[in-house]
């Protein structure tokens, strides 16, 4: 038997119904009318719902300020804030502090995925596993502080072996759950159309997975940022941790204060840029509506 | 080309034990379409699995072009009855198509012509860039179809592939597989529960018996090879065939029936 030529060589009379596509951004697309107007009008209270929380704060904290000389009033701490991080510090401290997280982050994503994929996959390696990785997740990272430090010293190895250690246990539970809960209908689909190795990895466990793989992410993400800074309080001549310490032990309040803001800032820029990158990886997914389900 | 030979299935749950198929004895000829029917559950979803390579089975054998099947036996294409999740979502429904035919290694040219040809050929040609769930459940049935066709697959298994689609799109997508299996030699089976189907399309139609299953009867349908939907149909020979697959049906589930206990 041989194949004569390809399906479609021959036109055939099967004008089957019309197509209709499902619009994914329906409700997004029909704007109220109305116009510019109305458009201008959305965007200012988006505006006015952004910040009126964190400006109703800002006077709170503004009227209960200057009660303590622990409690700085929002103008001295701004003044502090742009004295001290628009400075030296900003290379000296901030950047390390971060490129470490990142790192470590990294690293962590590497190694939660690349070891969850073949424990998520294989039911007796996981039956044996995930005992103990439950018991490793469980514990609090921060106590391994002391450990690591007996085994990596205290200088950069340190903290980002710190930040591995929490942010890689969400990671590859989250992985193993993915891989594990893969559709056994999709799984079918690959082995029949010798969809197998690399490609299978990519087309179909990574993206299958990819819920619950952008899960562990985001949790890791708040784990690393906490262990960033702990590791830095420990044993640490520089960094973001060590600094806020160092204002603290120096009665440098406002500068102490104008720390803690900034890491509050970088934790919610990161949370910001990942939910873009979740948004764009999970498009199908929330799409689909399996998210909801 | 399909050789199957006293198969067996004993499904080995928790303490459920089911006895999906006693005995199917089956052989389809290279280039032949024959149609599957029988009650619901009895097993047809479980032959047809085997003989992709699917599934572990228990006892028998099963051939394909003179090799005995341990996994999915190459050129080999399958339309599965969950058609809704054979769909990867994160692909557009070109992408789904073409998939298959990266991983055969065909060049870039010849990809975008049978992945044109095949969506075109299921009425699909204006979906090709929206993602399988944003289109109805007939629609997503026959991106399944389109991917299997444009793999030009040696064997081709279909598990009640048309259960989605309308009457006038399920008569179209008939005439589709008849002409794809005319043009390209390709060796069908083809599971459905609706028996004028069966009776429409097949060379052969076997009926199968209620779980624990055996073949009931291997029939050959002595139409015209050029079917049409109105001619054929309305033949006179068209209608006692369907008849007696009824009935057999019918039989099939008494007897399923008295063995269980049931008046
Ligand atoms: N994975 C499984 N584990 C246990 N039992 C199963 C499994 N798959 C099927 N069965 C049983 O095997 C029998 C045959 O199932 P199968 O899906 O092959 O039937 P079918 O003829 O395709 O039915 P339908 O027409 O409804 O699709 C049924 O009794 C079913 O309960
Ligand atoms: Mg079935």
């Amino acid at each position: 038997m041989s194949a004569t030529g390809p399906p479609g060589d021959a036109r055939p009379a099967t004008a089957a119904g019309d197509v209709r596509v499902r619009g994914a951004g329906a409700a997004g697309d029909a704007r109220p009318g109305g116009g510019v107007r109305v458009r201008v009008l959305g965007a200012v209270r988006r505006v006015v719902c952004l910040v009126a929380l964190p400006a109703l704060l800002v006077l709170l904290w503004w009227a209960v300020s200057g009660s303590s000389f622990y409690l700085p009033g929002p103008a001295a701490v701004g003044r502090a804030f742009a004295e001290t991080w628009f400075s030296a510090r900003l290379l000296d401290d901030v950047l390390p502090s971060v490129g470490r997280l990142l790192a470590g982050y990294a690293l962590a994503a590497l190694l939660g995925v690349g070891l969850g994929v073949p424990i998520g996959s294989s039911p007796r390696l996981r039956a044996t596993l995930e005992p103990v990785l439950e018991f490793f997740r469980a514990v609090p990272p921060p106590v391994l502080v002391p450990l690591i430090m007996l085994l990596a010293g205290i200088d950069t190895p340190m903290k980002v072996l710190v930040i591995v250690s929490g942010c890689v246990w969400p990671i590859l539970l989250n992985t193993v759950e993915g891989v594990r809960a893969l559709d056994e209908v999709l799984a079918d689909t690959c082995r029949m159309y010798g969809i197998s190795g690399m490609s299978r990895l990519r087309w179909f466990v990574l993206r299958g997975a990819s819920p619950q793989i952008m899960t562990g992410l985001r949790q890791a993400l708040s784990i690393g940022i906490i262990l960033m800074v702990i590791s830095e309080m420990f044993a640490s001549s520089s960094g973001l941790g060590f600094t806020i310490v160092l204002f603290q032990r120096q009665f440098q309040i406002a500068e102490m204060w104008s720390g803690i803001l900034l890491l509050g800032l970088l934790g919610l820029g990161l949370s910001l840029l990942f939910r873009r990158l979740e948004r764009w990886v999970l498009a199908w997914y929330h799409g689909s509506g399996a998210a909801r389900a | 080309m399909l050789e199957i030979h006293d198969l067996r299935k004993v499904y080995d749950g928790r303490g459920r034990h089911v006895e999906a198929i006693a005995s199917v004895t089956l052989s389809v000829a290279a280039g032949e379409l024959v149609c599957v029917v029988g009650p619901s559950g009895c097993g047809k979803t479980t032959l047809l699995r085997a003989v992709a390579g699917l599934l572990p089975v228990s006892g028998g054998e099963v051939a394909v072009d003179g090799r005995r099947v341990t996994g999915p036996p190459p050129g080999t294409a399958v339309v599965f009855q969950e058609y809704g999740r054979s769909l990867f979502p994160w692909m557009t429904v070109r992408q789904n198509v073409e998939l298959p035919l990266k991983e055969k290694g065909l060049p870039a040219g010849r990809r975008r012509a049978l992945v044109a040809g095949s969506l075109d050929a299921v009425g699909l040609a204006d979906a090709a860039d929206a993602h399988p769930w944003q289109l109805s459940g007939g629609m997503q049935q026959r991106v399944a179809i389109a991917r299997a066709v444009a793999y030009e697959p040696k064997v081709l298994l279909m598990d009640e592939p048309f259960a989605a689609v309308d009457a006038q799109t399920r008569a179209d997508l008939e005439d589709l597989i008849l002409r794809l299996w005319r043009d390209l030699g390709m060796t069908v089976l083809f599971v459905t529960h609706d028996i004028d189907e069966a009776v429409y399309l097949g060379q052969r139609v076997v009926v199968l018996s209620a779980s624990p299953t055996t073949v009931m009867e291997d029939l050959k349908i002595d139409l015209p090879a050029a079917r049409d939907q109105l001619t054929t149909r309305s033949l006179p020979r068209f209608g006692e065939l369907r008849g007696h697959v009824y009935r057999q049906i019918q039989r099939a589930r008494a007897h399923h029936d008295d063995a269980r206990g049931t008046p």
